[in-house]
């Protein structure tokens, strides 16, 4: 047998207060796609971080071609031949893609005792180059006039001229088409064919059974195992992915659901103008507490902003308690009583120039005004009244109405933010990734408030990354692949391997391998 | 009612810094500064009531086209148009006075149809192109300012019934200009503290994705920012055809760096949300100190120039390490 291209023995990763990597394993060898699968956070982009030199190992030893290291740098790691294509493409986008193939070490020739450029050999190498993988453009043409699989194709180019033996590319199809997918393949079958090594990051299964031969699953920074592809399930892969053993749901015991139940919110056919979620039809009943779950980027945070009105709906219906709304831009969904907990708490959540008062008042002053707000005067009494209540409601744990919001806790910020929209009278309240980076006393006084809310007649929808936390406070889960809801799961029917097949198998496939 | 809200043991006390101190009291401290230092350069001419008034009348075009400007930087924007707005306003008046119209409606459709317009203008383009204003105003000075001369035809025109408007003074001291400004700066402090869609200025200023997502059109308000910017330019046009008795083609030219420096010495933040009108006026206030003052110690005008770039770099600078903006992230 051939030997290794990369061996990683025993590698440890800490970071203050975290261990990231614990004792993981991981061979590649020559003319092989190995696979890396794990949830997000589960340590496969740190290994990955750790193989092209970006970060320290603290423990553990790298073997590349033979040959020992305790740990490398990310030049070094370059010289050894290993590339990394990351997700976000690193082509500069205003040069050729002759120039981004040679950037920064550009071919030389000595003419009249001066070194210059070597066009003509840069030029006739790119055409090789190029050629080699089956992208059909000329060697000046502007990076920036290119697809995103195009430029993806000048990365790999750029790795092939590199020499690379190893080429780490991390989630390559999150944005392609299926065509172009078939594409890439087909140049990581040439690349495999050639004797290179390829180290696969994927959240798609289906993809790895595809184009994979090994495959390694990572867990919360463990490793769990390395199998041939041909010799695994998808449920099998799944199992070892989510590998816990089913938490006893915590809050089981109020739950009633009828499916008879009045229809609180509806959408129809909802369609972004961007395309990125299409087709999107739910109920969310009265009394319950409707989950969205999936991948980053799958659609769950750009349906929300459609029904809020926050992006151009090309076409769909929004209706609430059986009335059609007319949602064109955010004030008409706040008018409507829709509110949109944001993902992003920072930046689009409250006002840092505003104090706590002003942040919880602002809502229900622009409901009160017509025109979106362009009329009226705010009335200081009013302000303090509406606040101060939002403030014993929610137990906010502050100085002062007049402190500003940026001296608060997290969690006591998000519970600003849900108080402005409780005093505007919201009727529906999405929730998206409510409790990221709330301390835990918080997440369990937010849970608690969504059930209350919840029982008081408010519709309540929750998006969230974390399967535990869907499946301990939800009634319905639904996921989401690639812009569309490809999985519902009544809450007595959900787990955990459910959740993960449906938000990286598609529909179709599922069914046609059944 | 704190103590209702908060459990023992948490409560927490805010503490006042010296960042609070300065984001406070800054601009009132130059403006003592300034005054403490040209008083001892020159206490004769410089400190007597009749100097003071001329020094506020000669600033009301800086204290009214620095009103405008808050809004567009309370926007985290900037508005380069507004002199070339004072001049085209200011000869679209004159014309029609030329033409034989009332004194009155002349000055209404400078006022109203060319400031608010200009600033529709500006408005327009921004939220269509969703440039940065500083592109979008950038151009359209040059634009504003080629219509004024060529409807100026590259002369002077004309405008000597302005001066009976703004020529007067109240009670036989105070000049009209001053009070236009007072009653502006007052109108405007009124509508930023008290209004609703004041309110929502301040939000998109603080972060117009916030604003978005709690509701407010940023848009409609971005337009409106403007046309406040217009309108005050444009009464600045007045003012300066009333004083001059004739609308120059060049009118304002430059001074789009005064209206800036005012707002920003005024403690208007850069980076958006936060500032006041009455601090603002005290800018402009403060810029016509400079000017003045520099003089009456019989420096050559450049020397404002000078004074003025070095503390719009300080004011910024403070603010950046002082102000309330500093404590955003």
């Amino acid at each position: 047998m051939e030997s290794n291209l990369v061996e990683m023995h025993h590698i440890e990763k800490k970071f203050p207060g975290v261990t990231a990597l614990r004792d993981v394993n991981f061979t590649l060898r020559p003319g092989e796609v190995h696979v890396l699968l794990g949830e997000n956070g589960a340590g496969k982009s740190t290994l990955m971080k750790i193989l092209s030199g970006a970060y320290e190992p603290t423990a553990g030893e790298i073997v590349v071609n033979g040959e020992r290291f305790e740990r490398l740098s990310p030049k070094l790691s370059q010289q050894l031949g290993i590339s990394i294509i990351y997700q976000e493409l690193s082509v500069v986008n205003e040069l050729s893609v002759q120039e981004n193939i040679f950037l920064g070490r550009l071919l030389t020739v000595r003419k009249l005792g001066v070194t210059v450029v070597d066009k003509v050999r840069m030029n006739r190498e790119t055409e090789r180059l190029l050629g080699e993988i089956g992208l059909h453009c000329g060697p000046q043409t502007q990076v920036d006039a290119l697809r995103i699989s195009e430029k993806q194709m000048v990365e790999i180019a750029k790795a092939v001229a590199f020499n690379s033996n190893v080429i780490i590319m991390d989630e390559p199809t999150s944005s392609l088409t299926e065509e172009e997918i078939e594409q890439l393949f087909t140049i990581i079958r040439k690349l495999k064919a050639a004797g290179k090594g390829i180290i696969y990051i994927s959240h798609k299964l289906k993809e790895i059974k595809e184009i994979g031969d090994r495959v390694t699953v990572l867990k919360d920074g463990e490793y769990v195992g390395t199998h041939n592809v041909s010799d695994v399930t998808i449920d099998h892969l799944i199992t070892m992915m989510v590998g816990r053993e089913l938490q006893n749901k915590y809050q089981s015991a109020t739950r009633e659901h009828g499916g008879q139940t009045e229809v609180v919110l509806e959408v129809r056919n909802l369609t972004r103008r961007d395309g990125y979620v299409r087709d999107i039809s739910f109920r969310l009943h009265r009394g319950e507490i409707l989950g969205f779950s999936g991948l980053v980027a799958s659609g769950r945070t750009e349906t929300m902003e459609a029904i809020y009105g926050a992006v151009p709906v090309s076409h769909g219906e929004v209706l609430l308690n059986g009335r059609k709304l007319r949602i064109r831009n955010t004030y008409d969904a706040l008018n409507s009583g829709i509110a949109l907990v944001t993902e992003n708490r920072r930046e689009t959540g409250f006002f840092h120039n505003f104090n706590i008062r002003r942040n919880l008042a602002i809502a229900r002053q622009l409901k009160d005004s017509k025109q979106g707000g362009l009329y009226g005067l705010v009335s200081p009494r009013q302000e303090k009244a509406i606040s101060a209540e939002q403030v014993r409601a929610m137990q906010i744990k502050c100085a002062s109405l007049e402190q500003s919001i940026t001296e608060l806790s997290g969690g006591n910020q998000q519970k600003v933010i849900l108080g402005k929209w409780l005093a505007a009278g919201s009727q529906v309240i999405i929730f998206d990734e409510p409790t990221k980076g709330i301390d835990v006393g918080t997440k369990s006084e937010i849970y608690k408030l969504m059930r209350r809310l919840c029982e008081q007649g408010v519709g309540v929808i929750l998006v969230s990354s974390e399967m535990p936390e869907l499946l301990s406070v939800c009634d319905r889960i639904l996921v989401y692949f690639e812009g569309r809801i490809n999985g519902e799961y009544a809450i007595e029917d959900a787990t955990e391997e459910k959740l993960v097949y449906s938000a990286t198998v598609a529909k179709e496939d599922a069914q046609a391998t059944a | 009612m704190s103590d209702k809200n908060t459990l023992p043991g948490e409560k927490l006390k805010p503490k006042k810094t010296f960042s609070d101190y300065w984001s406070k009291y800054s601009t009132v401290l130059i403006m003592a500064l300034m005054i403490v230092v040209f008083g001892i350069l020159q206490p004769q001419a410089f400190m007597t009531g009749k100097n003071l008034i001329k020094i506020i009348e000669q600033s009301s075009i800086t204290i009214l086209l620095a009103c405008g400007e808050f809004f567009a930087i309370l926007l985290a924007g900037i508005d380069l148009s507004v002199g070339s707005t004072m001049a085209l306003s200011g000869v679209v008046s004159s014309r029609l006075l030329g033409l034989g119209w009332n004194t009155w409606a002349a000055m209404l459709v400078g006022i109203i149809g060319v400031g608010m317009l200009l600033g529709a203008i500006n408005g327009g383009l921004i939220n269509l192109t969703n440039l940065h204003p500083f592109i979008i105003t950038l151009g359209t000075q040059s634009i504003f300012r080629g219509l004024t001369v060529i409807l100026a035809d590259s002369r002077p025109v004309q405008a000597t019934g302005f001066a009976q408007v703004f020529g007067g003074k109240l009670f036989g001291a105070i000049p009209i200009p001053i009070l236009v400004a007072l009653l502006v700066a007052s109108l405007l402090t009124f509508f930023t503290l008290k209004s609703k869609a004041g309110r929502n200025l301040y939000a998109i200023g603080g972060s117009k994705q916030a604003a978005w997502f709690a509701g407010i059109n940023v848009k409609r308000h971005t337009m409106l920012a403007f046309m406040i910017s217009g309108v005050c330019a444009s009464l600045a046009g007045m003012v300066n055809i009333a004083r001059l008795a004739s609308a120059e083609p060049a009118a304002g030219t430059g001074y789009e760096t005064f209206a800036i420096a005012s707002a920003i010495i005024g403690g208007t933040s850069f980076f958006g949300g936060i500032g006041m009108i009455p601090k603002v006026v005290l800018g402009g206030l403060i810029i016509g100190i400079i000017n003045n003052g520099i003089n009456m110690v019989g420096l050559s005008s450049y020397y404002q120039q000078i004074c003025m770039g070095a503390l719009i770099i300080l004011a910024v600078t403070l603010d950046r390490f002082f102000g309330a903006s500093s404590k955003k992230r």
